[in-house]
């Protein structure tokens, strides 16, 4: 469901909580800092989650979609579990991810390439491939970094923590099929 | 004969009018239904001059009947009535339809929000052709009132009454009377000594010849209404004779035990096994905890009845049941604090240095555990650092979504107590500064100046994970300061958590027995927010203080105060009249099978053995209909709530449903008549 529009509105905002299940919780928070204050890259990041809730409210689009928040977030939902007001903090966070690709502003991250490989695996094996995901990954964009984290590579390998070979799940045609639909009801909406 | 009905369609300014089609509404019914003979639409009908036009109309027009389309009848029936009353009408030859609430305020569509209103006029003009005279009940008033909780709040509302010359029952759950209040050191925002203020008013009601104290008591049951409550109450066994202890404490002093006092001393401190909870506890009767006592866990001791020099101590006491005939009730039952244990990420009951407001209460209390030295847990270092946390449990949807209105205060309370006695640094984390009664403000102002260090941001965790050597062996409070926009680790030695206020854990059951209403969170719901906060809907029972929602000493007072002023006035009209909704059994049908006896919650039937006939007893039945329906006779009918009014009543919102409806409402067949059925 669209949620009403906020008068007086910029529509930036109204984009945002259309965008995100329960966004409409957004305009509960009252600023009280539980979730920079609890998120464990809350240091490295340019805004705070609420900080950047704060700028959405004000129609900030360029400086929120160009922040580094989203792109460090981890998905630890501790912020989403601590927040007083039930705001579904690390669902925005998504949110703001996919706009900013959109918009072409994710400038100095390679976190959107990288979940570019991973969704590439996983449409042609149906769950990622540690070797393949990192080489693939550095190759497309990074390829002089790759040097660097050959030994870290190897260390894993010799750990079993990472395969040669890619596998594939059984009846990937089933999940290929889960996945399409998803994308489907994710461009209807 | 057939009636003459008035219709009277309110606008109430916007608030109808501007949903509503109510000029229409009025011509509809003037038109069609049955025995209307004036109907008329007017702006706002509860003024004088709306009652003086249904009141001349009456006269003029000899009408028999009236109908007011307007607001909730909870809210101007009582106005309405008086009206047709003044006019010679019985009152209850009138029905309101509420068109308000029911219709205009809950949509934006106006065509059938039009229409709805015809169907609930339909209903009410065909509902009250069968409504019959009736006549107010008339019951004494008991003078004697029921105060139960005896905080501060229900010791006000009970010396109240108790100098008006009224006798009063003071029921306290705990061994003395007294509350929080009594547990506090300071109270904010003068800083006066809280036993200072307190202790004359306790003994005050203790010695009143007017009240009758009853401690260590707690209430049964309740039945009746207003006037003529009965109410049932245990006082718990004390196994202390009142009638002999002196109050000398001797039994206290021998007994060998040692518990840990979760209740007066909030865990910080340990109390006896027989014990009085403080030093000037009214009544000073000490009681006898029987899980810890050794005589009654073991079977050997009794330590304390060989020191009584009285003779006092009574191993056989049994809990009594007592009861009483009461005019009035006030509920005064206070609040409980949050269980800090549910938010693990502030580590209470985990790491020792993380305190309640109720520990660091007694803490600061010179006759406190500690003797009134700020110390960690160890008992004897004084922090360095002392962390103080608002909203915790408070203005969070996941635990009470409202905010607790006192903590804010009380930390600053904490903060300069902790800058008079210590030589720590102190740090207030506040999600929004709350300080709007008088002389709050000036407060928070002078805790700037003492040096108070304020931190806007809900703290995230509090941890002993220390990740630099500053933090070594400390707790440190993680936070976004959200004035810089950083992260911060601040190490601390102490933290305290402001807990919220919590209705108590009986509140609903208490409610229930009374028979009033509690909100969504469980505090109890007064009779109307604002111009009513006392009262509540079941006449004769009052609220005061925190169990009406949180507040300071200086509300809960006056609520207290207000309550007993409201009961006064209605013990000095010595007779009060009630709805004569109640139900009546036609002893002719009356099979005598007694089904009804037992169903009735408010125990209003009796069973007459000599004719085999059951009776209701009118000053009890409250009118709910459980005995009506039940009955396999059809033998009991109640007033006002006839099924030939009920049935009336639904066909006529159903007018427009079956051809006999609409011949029975309106008098005249459908292609007589000027309708426009909708299909809304
Ligand atoms: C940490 C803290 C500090 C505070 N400091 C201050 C301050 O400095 N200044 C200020 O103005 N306010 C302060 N307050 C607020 C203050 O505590 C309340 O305003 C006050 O206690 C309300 O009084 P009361 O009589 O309504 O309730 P209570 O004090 O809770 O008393 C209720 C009484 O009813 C009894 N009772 C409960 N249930 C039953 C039952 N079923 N049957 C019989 N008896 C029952 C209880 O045992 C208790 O004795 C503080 C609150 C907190 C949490
Ligand atoms: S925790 Fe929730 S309410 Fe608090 S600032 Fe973050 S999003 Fe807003
Ligand atoms: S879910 Fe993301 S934003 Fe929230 S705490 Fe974890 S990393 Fe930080
Ligand atoms: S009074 Fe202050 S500390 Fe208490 S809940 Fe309200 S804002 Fe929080
Ligand atoms: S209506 Fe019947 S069941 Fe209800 S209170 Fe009256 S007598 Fe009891």
């Amino acid at each position: 469901m669209v949620h009403a529009a906020i008068r007086g509105e910029t529509s930036f905002l109204n984009e945002v909580i259309e965008e995100t299940p329960h966004g409409e919780r957004l305009l509960h928070c009252i600023q009280c800092g539980s979730c920079g204050g609890s998120c464990p890259n809350g240091p490295d990041m340019d805004y705070s989650p609420r900080a950047i809730f704060g700028m959405i409210q004000a129609g900030e689009r360029e400086r929120v979609l160009s922040a580094n928040t989203q792109w460090m977030c981890v998905s630890c939902y501790y912020c989403t579990t601590r927040c007083p007001q039930q705001i579904p903090i690390t669902d925005i966070l998504y949110t703001l991810k996919r706009m900013s690709v959109r918009a072409g502003l994710a400038k100095g991250t390679d976190a959107p390439a990288l979940a570019k490989s991973f969704v590439h695996y996983v449409d042609n094996y149906g769950r990622a491939f540690e070797l393949g995901l990192a080489t693939r990954f550095y190759l497309l964009n990074k390829p002089l970094a790759m040097v660097k984290m050959g030994p870290l590579g190897l260390k894993m390998l010799a750990h079993g923590r990472m395969s040669f070979l890619p596998t594939r799940i059984k009846n990937l045609k089933q999940l290929q099929a889960i996945i399409q639909k998803a994308r489907e009801l994710g461009e209807k909406s | 004969m057939a009636e003459r009905i008035g219709v009277y369609v309110c606008h109430c300014g916007s608030n109808i009018a501007g949903i509503i089609d109510v000029e229409e509404v009025a011509r509809w019914a003037g038109g069609n239904l049955q025995d209307v003979v004036v109907a008329k639409d007017y702006k706002f009908m509860c003024s004088s001059s709306g009652q003086q036009m249904i009141e001349e109309d009456i006269k003029n027009h000899q009408l028999t009947r009236v109908v007011v389309a307007a607001c909730s009848p909870q809210l101007h029936e009582r106005t309405f009535r008086r009206a047709c009353k003044n006019a010679g009408l019985n009152p209850y030859l009138f029905q309101m339809a509420n068109i308000r609430e029911h219709i205009s305020w809950v949509t934006t569509d106006k065509k059938a929000a039009t229409e709805k209103a015809k169907s609930l006029v339909a209903a009410a003009v065909r509902r009250v052709r069968l409504h019959r005279p009736l006549e107010p009940l008339p019951v004494e008033v008991n003078p004697r009132t029921l105060v139960v909780g005896g905080g501060i709040a229900g010791i006000q509302a009970a010396l109240e009454l108790a100098d008006a010359g009224y006798p009063v029952i003071l029921l306290e759950r705990e061994p003395s009377i007294g509350g929080h209040m009594a547990q506090f050191d300071k109270t904010f925002p003068t800083l006066d000594c809280s036993a200072c203020i307190l202790t004359p008013r306790m003994s005050e009601a203790g010695q009143h010849p007017n009240i009758t104290l009853l401690t260590y008591s707690e209430l049964e049951e309740v039945s009746g209404s207003v006037g003529h409550f009965k109410v049932k109450i245990r006082k718990r066994a004390r196994y202390v004779r009142e009638d002999r202890c002196t109050g000398c404490g001797i039994c206290v002093e021998k007994c060998p035990t040692k518990v840990r006092d979760d209740v007066f001393e909030a865990g910080l401190g340990v109390r006896k096994s027989i014990y009085i909870p403080f030093a000037q506890a009214v009544p000073r009767i000490p009681v006898l905890d029987t899980e810890h006592c050794i005589y009654f866990t073991r079977g050997k001791c009794q330590i304390c009845g060989k020191f009584c020099p009285t003779d006092a101590i009574d191993y056989d006491q049994k809990d009594q049941i007592l009861e009483y005939e009461v005019g009035n009730i006030i509920l005064a039952t206070g609040w409980k604090m949050f269980d800090c244990t549910r938010i693990p990420q502030y580590g209470y009951g985990r790491l020792p240095n993380v305190f309640t407001a109720m520990e660091f209460e007694r803490m600061c209390n010179a006759a406190g555990p500690t003797g009134g030295k700020i110390v960690l847990r160890d008992g004897k270092t004084e922090p360095r650092r002392v962390a103080i946390i608002h909203c915790v449990g408070s203005r969070d949807v996941n635990y009470n979504e409202y905010c607790s209105g006192i903590c804010c205060m009380a930390a600053l309370k904490y903060g300069h107590l902790v800058l008079e006695k210590t030589n720590a640094e102190v740090y207030s984390f506040y999600i929004d500064m709350r300080t709007n009664q008088k002389g709050y403000e000036e407060f928070y102002q002078r805790l700037l100046e003492e040096g108070m260090k304020f931190i806007r941001g809900k703290v995230a965790e509090v941890t002993n994970a220390d990740r630099s050597e500053e933090e070594k062996g400390r707790l440190v409070v993680q936070v976004e300061d959200t004035l810089t926009g950083r992260q911060r680790r601040i190490p601390v030695d102490m933290v305290i958590l402001m807990g919220a206020l919590e209705p108590q854990e009986d509140a609903m059951d208490l409610a229930r027995k009374v028979g009033i209403s509690c909100s969504s969170a469980g505090w109890f719901t007064e009779r109307h927010p604002k111009l009513d906060p006392v009262a509540t809907m079941t006449d004769g029972v009052f609220v005061a203080g925190c169990c009406q929602g949180p507040k300071d000493i200086p509300a809960s007072v006056a609520q207290g105060a207000a309550a007993a002023a409201r009961v006064a006035g209605l013990i000095s009209r010595r007779t009060v009249w009630i709805e004569p909704v109640v139900a009546s059994i036609d002893e002719s049908k009356c099979s005598g099978c007694r089904i009804c006896n037992n169903l009735c919650p408010f125990n209003a039937i009796e069973y007459d053995e000599q004719e085999g006939v059951s009776r209701v007893i009118t000053a009890l039945c409250k009118g709910c209909g459980t005995c009506i329906a039940a009955c396999p006779a059809k033998a009991i009918a109640g007033n006002h709530f006839a099924d030939d009014q009920i049935l009336a009543e639904l066909e006529g919102a159903l007018w427009d449903a079956s051809p006999e409806a609409l011949l029975a409402t309106f008098g005249k067949k459908e292609e007589q008549l000027e309708l426009k059925v909708l299909n809304v």
